[in-house]
């Protein structure tokens, strides 16, 4: 069975709102005191806007259908940022 | 590349292309790699001084957040359907499509003044603390590119509004530049938000 590309984008869609309605109750089940501080709870965020922003660039924007170059330079940049951004995090913990 | 976009037979069938201009696509990863900076330095400086961020995040709305989230996805879905609608020849739902992203703009804008304004109020400024200096520098560089965005979305609107113009590729490159905005901000959502 093969879809339709609007029905890929809507799916695309409703999977974005589900993994921002995830990082929302992530952020938010520790009940009482949610502000303290979480290093698992931070990654945990930041992977979901990885994942994110990876569907918006290969199913919104296409990339996907793009050159190989393309998919590699977008790949290559998300993955360098949220290595330096868990790093940066990691290494500040200490 | 131009010739190549317009040989797209079906919207499912496409051969391989760059989406847009490539110039866009140039444009997109040097905001990408600017805003990268950025996010970088935020958590280093988060991290020397967590309890304070974390006291001051507790401030802001997660629920404003989770809607301008939202709202945006929405926008950038209905510039995709524009894309697709415009490929099909739909130029009037395309047109639809583009005033639907625009209209999800002026309400995303609308939502972060009236965040700011309300944080004002409360007595916090940029130059409260660290925290506070990165939440009104990246949602302000944030909202700069979302006013930008509607001059690119206007661009669109006078593509699709003549067919003598109905320029696929020019279509897409305003596309293009709008699914930045968004996903820019689900970084800024997880960094200010949601992050501990």
């Amino acid at each position: 069975m093969s879809i339709t590309p609007t029905t890929r984008l809507t799916l695309t869609w409703f999977a974005l709102v589900a993994v921002t309605l995830l990082s929302w109750w992530i952020g938010t089940r520790h009940g009482e005191a949610p502000f303290v501080p979480s290093a698992a709870l931070s990654l945990g965020v930041l992977v979901i806007s990885a994942v994110k922003v990876r569907m918006i660039l290969r199913e919104f924007m296409e990339v996907r259908h793009a050159p190989g170059l393309l998919r590699r330079v977008t790949d290559g940049w998300l993955a360098l940022l949220f290595v330096a951004m868990i790093a940066a995090h990691l290494l500040g913990d200490r | 590349m131009a010739n190549v976009a317009s040989l797209r037979p079906e919207a499912d069938q496409k051969p391989i292309a760059i989406p847009g201009q490539p110039d866009m696509w140039v444009l997109v990863m040097v905001e990408a790699l600017t805003f990268s900076a950025y996010f970088v330095v935020y958590i280093v400086w988060r991290m020397r001084h967590p309890e304070l961020y974390l006291e001051s995040q507790a401030h802001l709305s997660r629920e404003l957040g989770v809607a301008d989230t939202l709202i945006l996805l929405t926008s950038s879905w209905s510039i995709a359907r524009c894309v697709q609608r415009a490929r099909a020849g739909e130029y009037q739902a395309a047109l639809y499509s583009v005033f639907l992203t625009m209209g999800l703009g002026v309400l995303f804008a609308g939502a972060k003044l009236y965040e700011w304004v309300s944080k004002i109020q409360s007595g916090m400024y940029f130059t409260t603390n660290g925290f506070f200096s990165f939440y009104y520098f990246l949602t302000g560089m944030h909202l700069l590119h979302v006013l930008v965005g509607f001059i690119v979305l206007g661009v669109v609107v006078y593509q699709l509004k003549s067919p003598t113009r109905q320029n696929q590729e020019v279509i897409e490159t305003g596309a293009t530049y709008w699914h930045m905005v968004d996903f820019l901000w689900m970084i800024i959502f997880a960094l200010l938000y949601l992050m501990r």
